[in-house]
């Protein structure tokens, strides 16, 4: 797989193989959205002060919404971009536009934390090596987080000022 | 030059009566093994306009010591970033400064 950028401002990945083609296109929809832990992590308290509780409903009230609404467009935005995924001779490629950059950057980063959370993944297993095979759906989930991370560096590069 | 963690300079107070928003507040952001060193420092130069090295600084005491104050100022201010910070997943918080 070759991560590219034209010089009309596009940014591009080529020669996808196939398996990876597939944990691509589940990006915006990875992870039990829908469970506490994730809910929790993906809305966090603006803060631990036990007297904050007013600040706490606020936020629930105002922020949240517009957080939640946030994290839904990044999701489709890149949703949108798979759809333009083609199967090529040496696999899959698509292109996207730069300023699609921050949307696919959250929407990874919504993948990463929702599997995470859900397969209660610890910082050592995280930074350990990876199964040199795929047994189990919690293989398959490292297999995707490290696709993840290593599509997040790229696209953190691109976006370096 | 300052070291990281070290409190920013908040802007002055006005005189007369201090409510618990006037007093300086801080926004502190928490270490979660998921996000990537190098995302945590783009964020930080995107939302504080840090240089690259104190943003560095501030994701490497984050990393370290498990959190660290990146900003400390007014209330309404601190809110903001905390939102900010949130909308990129970055676990932050507000804190008052005592």
């Amino acid at each position: 797989m070759e991560f590219y950028e034209t010089t009309e401002g596009r940014l591009g990945l080529r020669d996808i193989p196939p398996v990876l083609a597939d944990l691509l296109r589940q990006i915006p929809h990875s992870g039990d959205r829908d469970s506490d832990e994730v809910e929790e992590r993906f809305f966090p308290s603006p803060s631990h002060d036990p007297d904050e509780e007013g600040l706490r409903d606020d936020w629930r009230a105002h922020v949240e919404p517009e957080l939640h609404g946030a994290f839904q467009s990044a999701r489709l935005v890149v949703e949108a971009d798979l759809r333009g995924m083609k199967e090529e001779d040496d696999g899959f490629a698509m292109e996207f536009s730069k300023g699609h950059a921050e949307a696919w950057l959250n929407a990874l980063n919504q993948a990463r934390l929702a599997l995470v959370t859900q397969h209660r993944f610890s910082e050592d297993q995280l930074a350990g090596p990876r199964p040199d095979r795929i047994r189990n759906e919690r293989d398959l989930a490292l297999l995707q987080l490290t696709l993840y991370e290593y599509v997040q560096h790229w696209l953190v590069e691109v976006l370096e000022p | 030059m300052r070291i990281a963690g070290e409190v920013e300079e908040a802007p002055a107070q006005k005189t007369g009566e201090k409510s618990d928003r006037d007093l300086p507040w801080s926004v502190v952001v928490h270490n979660d093994p998921v996000n990537l060193m190098s995302y945590v420092t783009l964020i930080f130069r995107k939302v504080f306009g840090f240089a690259r090295e104190k943003a560095e600084r501030h994701m490497l005491e984050v990393h370290h010591k498990g959190r660290s104050v990146v900003w400390s100022g007014g209330r309404e201010q601190a809110e903001f970033y905390v939102q900010q910070l949130h909308s990129h997943l970055l676990l932050a918080t507000i804190e008052r400064i005592d």
